[in-house]
């Protein structure tokens, strides 16, 4: 039954998805003869049907309808609720549903942005015809090689042997699911992660789809940029959230102490923020200036390209990852998409690049244009570094046949220095004006924040901190806010001066003003805090391993850590066993931890849980590696100022959110000029 | 305190703060225990999915770590220590990768995509005959233009 309504969802989208892409593709070049109310339908048979088939999904994991193979393969009745709902995207195929229910979302954002307005609108009618066919896609691979629906023909006593794409075909179903992956069941960030992830990678589908709608009608200019800005900013939002929690979670489930290892699939999320993040910024340049039209192309090409060869990376099991699935057909046809679109994308590019290009108009490299020019050629260039370093093992192996490891050193030699280069670009670049930048003007805006940054260092130098990266990390990072900090004083100062206006509410009133630029701002802020972070708690963080008699007391990053005993209990759907260990810092009981193994049914495996500790200095991080007999084997962490790259992070979503969220106040007139630009 | 004064005093203050920085990182050394972890996450664990061994918690992972610990407590160098996986476990052991023969396009592909870069920006430049005077923007133009 669930088999059955979830296929037919799936048929529902796909048809509809199809009638889209047909009529939306039509208005591209006749608008009007396109009823409003035919796009209306397609378009709630696109949702509906995805709705359904992620309904059905969830629906069948909660009564644990184990005749669908999928729910049979990945779920079990043992397992919490929570992660019930969780499994609906936990594995290959239920993670294709979930894209397909966001990429049905974003269709619906699309066309109810633009439906109410009388003017024929060809640009929006080609977009809803390039997501119709994005869409085709999609729910073509869930009908065919990535079939969610999948009924069990054979059941085993735990799982299903033999599965079967007929939706009506004669089921049984096994009594028992395995139950998810141990690791995607050991903390709820896990139910948390990939949607946000999938928001943040299928909503860059919108400014793509625009885009192609663009060079289809061989319309230059900034329209598809505008009207795009805010789906661009939220996707940019929620993929930045969803690479951070990924990061919590690698943090707070796998017990290494480490958030980010360089995997190709950390990397296959990276790539699209980079560029996306190069978009964010070159579009700035072009609505300002006019420049940059066809790189603008380029870049939201690219950023869409890079989320399915993300996809593609991941699911497709070429390349060994926490996160790839066993060997699938979604494979090929993931890698033929790919070429489609970027074969398709570019030739398209290239036939309209004399419509596009536009003419040099860069002043000086001294100038706003001049430093976002360096960011975009910073980021790209790390996104490429990313890449070659991704992809560079597979064809060595592949042509010559040996292994050859591309990892962490490779990663962070290049990262490293080309995230510093950013952090200067990005406390310079907001302050520099446009066209031409006089020295005296930026060494004036530039000359207090330096002396800040100058003395926090000093500070850090003081308190013990002597790592040349540390250091120069902490520095830069604190530039650029106090540059921030600095401008948003000095430009609420005077329009206070000007409007008799009190402090306080000329600073929410500067930024409510210019929600694009300051939303910009509070993402720099964000990112600054985030390389802090980084930068102390990798230089100055503590490891070292310990045993432990129960009672015996041991000393650890100016704490004692003392061994009370274990415990072991059942729960519904696995077997924990663990150690209660006492925190003492000056002599006062701060903390009890309970770092443990959890064994997860029908998983030999035991999953080690660290135990963390947060605090604003610090974190205290303590992962089991052995217990029994009633000694415990420890691993023990000590990571000053971590918290700082979660906080970080969020901030840097919520900067894109601000600036999509808040709405300038529409006066009349003079004061009409008081407000900004993006970013 | 006149103008003059109040300069030199902010100039002093600052020089001081650039000798205390300069100096306290020269002075600082890394810790012993920073060569094993640094070593750990260059050699690959052979058993896990793309993980360093110093990231790792298999036990492979760790009984390397400790032959690492080891061979740095015996004073070997570096590249000592890598030769000693290497021999064992083959070039795939290392992950990072050495610049010579089949890296080498590994290490040149990030320079040539930062020259291409470079070229293409120096290319946007108008000719200097042609640039408009320079518009005098206000200060703090950041707020001051409405486009969106």
């Amino acid at each position: 039954m669930t088999a059955l309504v979830g296929y037919l969802g799936i048929m529902l989208a796909i048809a509809s998805a199809f009638i889209l892409a047909l009529l939306g593709l039509r208005g591209l070049y006749d608008p009007q003869r396109v009823p409003r109310r035919y796009l209306d339908r397609a378009v709630v048979g696109v949702v509906a049907g995805a709705g359904l088939a992620f309904f059905a999904l969830e629906v069948g994991l909660l009564i644990d309808d184990f005749s669908v193979a999928y729910i049979a393969d990945h779920s079990a009745t043992t397992t919490p609720f929570v992660y019930k709902l969780a499994t609906g995207w936990a594995a290959l195929e239920g993670s294709i549903v979930l894209w397909g229910l966001v990429l049905a979302g974003f269709t619906l954002s699309v066309h109810l942005a633009y439906r109410r307005s009388d003017e024929p609108d060809p640009l929006w009618m080609g977009a809803l015809g390039v997501l119709g066919l994005i869409s085709v896609f999609f729910f073509g691979l869930m009908a065919t090689v990535s079939n969610p629906f999948q009924v069990c023909v054979e059941a085993a006593t735990v799982g299903c042997i033999e599965a079967s794409n007929i939706p009506w075909a004669a089921s049984m179903a096994s009594l028992e699911g395995p139950g998810p992956n141990p690791l995607l069941q050991n903390h709820p960030l896990m139910a948390v992660h990939p949607p946000l992830l999938y928001v943040g990678y299928v909503g860059m589908s919108v400014p793509f789809a625009f885009a192609i709608s663009a060079l289809l009608r061989g319309e230059s200019g900034d329209n598809w940029l505008r009207r795009t800005r805010s789906w661009t900013l939220v996707a940019w939002s929620f993929l930045t959230a969803g690479i951070v929690i990924g990061g919590l979670w690698s943090y707070e489930v796998l017990g290494w102490g480490g958030y980010w290892a360089w995997d190709p699939v950390e990397n296959a999320s990276f790539m699209p923020w980079l560029v996306a993040t190069a978009f964010i910024h070159s579009a700035v340049v072009q609505q300002r200036r006019g420049m940059l039209q066809a790189w603008n192309f380029v870049l939201v090409i690219a950023t869409f390209a890079l989320t399915i060869l993300g996809t593609f990376l991941t699911r497709s099991g070429i390349i060994a990852s926490v996160h790839s699935f066993t060997q699938s057909p979604i494979g090929p046809a993931l890698l033929w998409f790919l070429t489609v679109v970027l074969v398709g994308s570019l030739a398209l590019f290239a036939t309209r690049i004399h419509l596009v290009a536009s003419a040099p108009r860069l002043n000086s490299l001294a100038s706003r244009e001049g430093a976002f020019l360096f960011n975009n050629l910073l980021l790209t260039v790390f996104a490429f570094v990313v890449l070659t370093g991704t992809l560079y093992p597979m064809f060595a192996e592949a042509i010559s046949g040996t292994q050859l490891g591309v990892g962490r050193p490779f990663f962070d030699r290049l990262a490293i220095p080309i995230s510093f280069a950013l952090l200067l670009a990005m406390g310079l670049g907001p302050i520099t004006p446009y066209r031409q930048a006089r020295a005296s003007v930026v060494w004036e805006r530039i000359r207090t924040p330096l002396r800040v940054a100058l003395a926090v260092g000093a500070g850090a130098v003081l308190l013990g901190y002597r790592t040349g990266y540390l250091v120069a990390g902490v520095m830069a990072g604190t530039l650029v806010i106090s540059m921030i900090v600095r401008h948003l004083w000095v430009t609420a100062r005077r329009a206070s001066v000007k409007q008799g206006t009190p402090m306080w509410r000329s600073l929410g009133r500067v930024m409510r003003n210019d929600p694009g630029f300051w939303g910009g701002q509070i993402s720099h802020v964000g990112v600054a805090l985030l390389a802090i972070g980084i930068a102390i708690s990798a230089n100055q963080g503590v490891e070292t391993q310990v045993t432990l008699e129960p009672g015996q007391t041991v000393e650890f990053a100016g704490r004692e850590l003392t061994h009370l005993g274990e415990f072991a209990r059942q729960e519904p759907n696995r077997t924990v066993v663990g150690a209660r260990v006492e925190i003492q810092e000056d002599g006062r009981v701060v903390s009890v931890l309970e770092p443990r193994l959890n064994t997860y049914f029908r998983s030999n495996q035991p999953v080690a849980t660290p135990a963390v500790d947060t605090r604003l200095r610090g974190d205290l991080y303590l992962s089991l590696t052995s217990i029994g007999s009633g000694r415990i084997s420890l691993d023990l962490f000590w990571f000053p100022f971590i918290s700082l790259i979660w906080v970080g992070g969020v901030v840097a979503a919520a900067g894109g959110l601000f600036a999509r969220v808040v709405r300038k106040p529409v006066r009349v007139g003079a004061v009409a000029r008081e407000a900004g630009e993006d970013v | 305190m006149s103008d003059g004064v109040r300069k030199t005093v902010a100039g002093l203050v600052t020089l001081a703060l650039v000798v205390i920085v300069v100096v306290g990182v020269a002075i600082g050394d890394p810790t012993p225990q920073d060569r094993v972890r640094a070593l750990g996450s260059s050699i690959k664990c052979p058993v896990c999915q793309g993980e360093a061994i110093a990231d790792s918690p298999s036990t492979t992972a760790t009984a390397m770590m400790e032959i690492v610990a080891e061979q740095v407590a015996e004073g070997k160098s570096d590249d000592q220590i890598f030769e000693y996986f290497r021999a064992r476990y083959g070039d795939g052991i290392l992950l990072d990768p050495p610049f010579q023969g089949r890296t080498l396009v590994l290490w040149l592909l990030p320079v040539a995509a930062v020259a291409t870069g470079v070229f293409m920006i120096l290319g946007r430049r108008q000719s200097p005959t042609v640039t408009a005077p320079a518009g005098d923007e206000p200060e703090e133009p950041a707020s001051t233009v409405d486009t969106s």
